[in-house]
């Protein structure tokens, strides 16, 4: 079976050479029977590419340790979810798991676009077949999972036990599949660039590959803040880690992006930005794979084996040579036939949007590569850490949470004063009123406490306008249609779905902003050591240590308990358990922390370590709000999925231009 | 040019020279000078006082904790050619052991002694499924927060009562 996924590997690559030029030569010429052959391409590099991971995922399943990736991430006493999962636990399997995502989405684009849309598809097939190419180069001649290890060892090496929790098993896929998703886009830009089709077909042609992209990169970020907090133990959920911005920085171009597309689709402007936004998001993911795998950036973790992220760099010159050199050639084509009308106007408010979201990716981008930058201009290394994010990306932050609030309900083109009187007035009011109302309560004494304040100031307004959308339109249907409020509710958002499936994103956004406001200012944290019947107190919690027990678990994993009873007013609220978990064969034990989780706050404990005389350090952290961000996440993928619902009016307007294009367009007429 | 486009070309410069500035005065009050320890000692510099982050490797039995005050560690750190004491206030993480490679941030003072608030460990073995995965990296998370501390008597395995 090995030597099989092995070989498919091989073929694999023919398939994508082959395919390369024969979609090259039937895009350009007529070449009918070169058609029809690339038509079989798709299909049959989608079979070898799922043949061959089929062969890793049984080799994993069955405990072939000879395999070197098996013997690497898997062990015999690896749970059978987790042998799944290490699938993507390390380089060569992740990269042949990129490769599978990556056919099966040119297969889904082939089929999509079955007979239609013959002008552009060959070209985005053409790019989605050289990525492809590149990337099954690298399997077979670089970071080959097949390797084997000529005397098979009777075990594996084991799946890393912080590796071991159900987030990172979701985390890694659900990113990946945001990463890869926007090659689609990219390779559709790249297309219309090519064949100098450039109106805003390729747009609405990928307006769902984005939208879904978006939504994978954007859950991937939350499931992997959620795996720091839970199972990292260090009280925290983001930490500006270079890892992290790699994933962050294309999520915001990707959110520039969808916003400014919009200014396309109406007013046929800002061509030029929107190419670029789409060309910048595509090569912000490979750069983020070259900083995770490059050993360049100095995170703690990353070593010295600098030849896979030097591939990634050389792919990433390569395209961004081609794309610089396909927009500038372009140029005259891309010109947009209109200006904007006015400072105060929606159009503005997305261009500033646009400008903000690009700022926080731009500084992001600088701490990231700062240390590169230094020692190259100054000599000397010099790294930024979260304090510089913090102090950079908050304040730019809030700029962009007011506008989350201005941008949807100024009017388009020029706003009128009574425009803004009607709808400015009750949300500044609302945004007003809780300033006061808060003011009493939250401590100002420093800057951190001062941005949060502002910032609840800032959701209250946003929300409020939101809210306010929702109302009237529900409002003005009661009227119309004599309907319930749920119904009026209901159809108002069934009926133009896209708008308020993205004011529901909004929403989601704002409790996400609210809940770090939170947790960020008035987090507090003790950490002690404590004898049996020791108490501590925080933030209004008493916390006492009460014993520690033991459990031994199976043959390969020993868990030790301390036992904490946290109470509020005298009355006992919850029972913590952070544990501490010792696997055998590993010299580091794992620790569990243990959260209590209400809307208000977090109590979060870690067992730190445990003497003979049972005397053991526990740290304690009161992080509050923070499950609005988890929150906020849910509603995100709730708006995201309201937005992406097959629409039957959007359907028929498609249908009916998809008949102009395959009248236009169609190869016979070439 | 039109003043309509002036206008939209002062707002986005605004924005721009904003978040420009943000990032100068982020970079130059928050910056840490990275040295290796034979880096920091062939300095002319005095960096007294600046903020610096470190690496090193833990020289064997420096490892040494105030019987007072159990999270009070004081150990030295050393590469080829020279060493540096550090002072560390705080949970240690779990692979904080003799001959690790540390990474720590902080100050020096006058004395040459190094007083951290943050310290790091590379586990080389161990996070390599991370760092391979690419996206994981828990060793870059300020590890004076972080989970994970040595068993007293770091190694034997604890005893099985409950």
């Amino acid at each position: 079976m090995n030597e099989i996924g092995e070989f498919a590997l091989m073929i694999a690559l023919a398939t994508s050479l082959y395919g390369c030029v024969s979609y090259v030569m039937a895009a350009r010429g007529n070449r009918i029977d070169l058609y029809l052959s690339a038509e079989k391409i798709p299909f049959i590099l989608w079979a070898c590419v799922a043949i061959s991971s089929a062969a890793l995922w049984k080799a994993l399943l069955t405990d072939d340790f000879s395999l070197q990736y098996v013997w690497a991430y898997s062990s015999r006493d690896l749970d059978t979810f987790y042998k799944i999962s290490s699938f993507w636990g390390g380089q060569k399997g992740s990269l042949l798991f990129w490769t599978l995502l990556l056919t099966t989405y040119s297969l889904v684009v082939h089929i999509q676009n079955r007979k239609r849309n013959a002008m552009v598809v060959p070209y985005a097939m053409v790019v989605l077949m050289s990525i492809t190419t590149f990337f099954l180069l690298l399997l077979n001649f670089s970071t080959n999972p097949f390797e084997i290890i000529p005397v098979a060892p009777e075990d594996g090496r084991g799946l890393n036990p912080l590796l071991q929790n159900y987030w990172m098993v979701i985390h890694p896929p659900t990113l990946y599949l945001g990463y890869v998703g926007f090659t689609v886009p990219f390779a559709f830009a790249m297309a219309a660039l090519i064949t100098r089709n450039l109106d805003d077909s390729w747009i609405r042609l990928t307006r769902k590959w984005t939208l879904i992209s978006w939504f994978f990169l954007c859950m991937g970020n939350l499931f992997g803040a959620q795996w720091a907090y839970l199972e990292l133990g260090w009280g925290g959920y983001w930490a500006w880690d270079p890892v992290e911005n790699a994933a962050f920085m294309p999520l915001l171009v990707a959110t520039a992006y969808l916003h400014s597309v919009m200014i396309q689709e109406r007013k046929d402007m800002m061509k030029v930005w929107n190419m670029s936004l789409v060309l910048l998001t595509f090569v912000m993911t490979i750069f983020g794979t070259f900083i995770t795998r490059s050993g360049l950036i100095q995170s703690v973790h990353t070593f010295d084996e600098a030849t896979l992220g030097f591939y990634f760099l050389g792919f990433l010159g390569v395209i961004i040579v081609i794309c610089t050199a396909l927009i500038l050639t372009r140029l005259p084509l891309l010109r947009s036939n209109n200006e904007l009308d006015s400072f105060l106007s929606r159009e503005s408010s997305f261009l500033f949007n646009n400008l903000v979201l690009l700022g926080i990716g731009f500084a992001t981008f600088w701490g990231t590569i700062f240390p590169i930058i230094s020692e190259a201009v100054r000599g000397v290394k010099i790294t930024v850490g979260p304090p510089f994010y913090n102090q950079v990306n908050v304040p730019i932050g809030m700029v962009l949470l007011a506008l989350i609030g201005i941008g949807p309900i100024i009017a388009w083109r020029r706003a009128s004063w009574s425009n803004l009187k009607k709808n400015f007035v009750k949300p500044l009011t609302v945004g007003l009123a809780t300033a006061a109302i808060l003011y009493p309560f939250l401590p100002l004494t420093n800057r951190s406490e001062m941005y949060s304040y502002l910032t609840f100031v800032l959701c209250a307004f946003v929300m409020t306008t939101i809210l306010i959308e929702f109302f009237k339109g529900t409002r003005a249907r009661m009227d119309l249609h004599h309907e319930s409020v749920t119904e009026s509710l209901g159809s108002l958002v069934w009926r133009s779905k896209s708008r308020y499936g993205g004011y529901i994103v909004h929403i989601g956004v704002v409790l996400i902003f609210a809940g770090i406001a939170g947790s960020q200012s008035y987090s507090e944290n003790v950490e002690k050591r404590f004898k049996i019947g020791d108490s501590v107190e925080l933030k209004g919690f008493t916390l006492t240590y009460e014993r520690l027990g033991f459990i031994e678990e199976n043959a390969s994993k020993t868990r030790a308990i301390a036992q904490i009873g946290v109470y509020k007013n005298g009355e006992r609220v919850w029972t913590g358990q952070p544990e501490k978990e010792f696997y055998k064969g590993q010299n580091q034990p794992v620790s569990e922390v243990d959260v209590r989780s209400t809307w208000r706050e977090d109590v979060y404990l870690i067992l730190a370590d445990f003497a003979e005389d049972e005397s053991a350090t526990i740290k304690v952290y009161v992080n509050p709000m923070v499950r609005w961000i988890w929150f906020g996440g849910w509603v995100i993928a709730f708006g995201t999925m309201v937005s992406v619902w097959p629409d039957r009016l959007e359907l028929r307007r498609r249908l009916e231009r998809m008949k102009v294009q395959e009248a236009v367009f169609s190869p016979a007429q070439e | 040019m039109n003043p309509k486009k002036t206008k939209f070309i002062v707002g986005s410069m605004l924005i721009v020279g904003a978040v420009a500035y943000l990032i100068s005065a982020g970079i130059s009050t928050t910056s840490q000078y990275f040295f290796t320890v034979d880096e920091l000692m062939a300095q002319t510099v005095s960096y007294e006082g600046a903020g610096l982050k470190i690496k090193g490797n833990v020289v064997n039995g420096s490892i040494n904790r105030d019987p007072d005050d159990y999270l009070k560690v004081r150990f030295a750190i050393e590469e080829k050619e020279s060493n540096l004491q550090v002072v560390y206030k705080g949970i240690t993480p779990d692979m904080f052991q003799d001959g690790g490679e540390v990474v720590v941030e902080g100050t020096l003072d006058k004395e040459g002694v190094f007083h951290a608030n943050v310290l790091m460990t590379s586990c080389p073995s161990k996070y390599e499924a991370e760092k391979e995965a690419g996206k994981t990296h828990p060793g870059s998370l300020p590890l004076d927060n972080k989970k994970g501390l040595e068993s007293e008597g770091s190694g034997s395995k604890p005893k099985t009562s409950v």
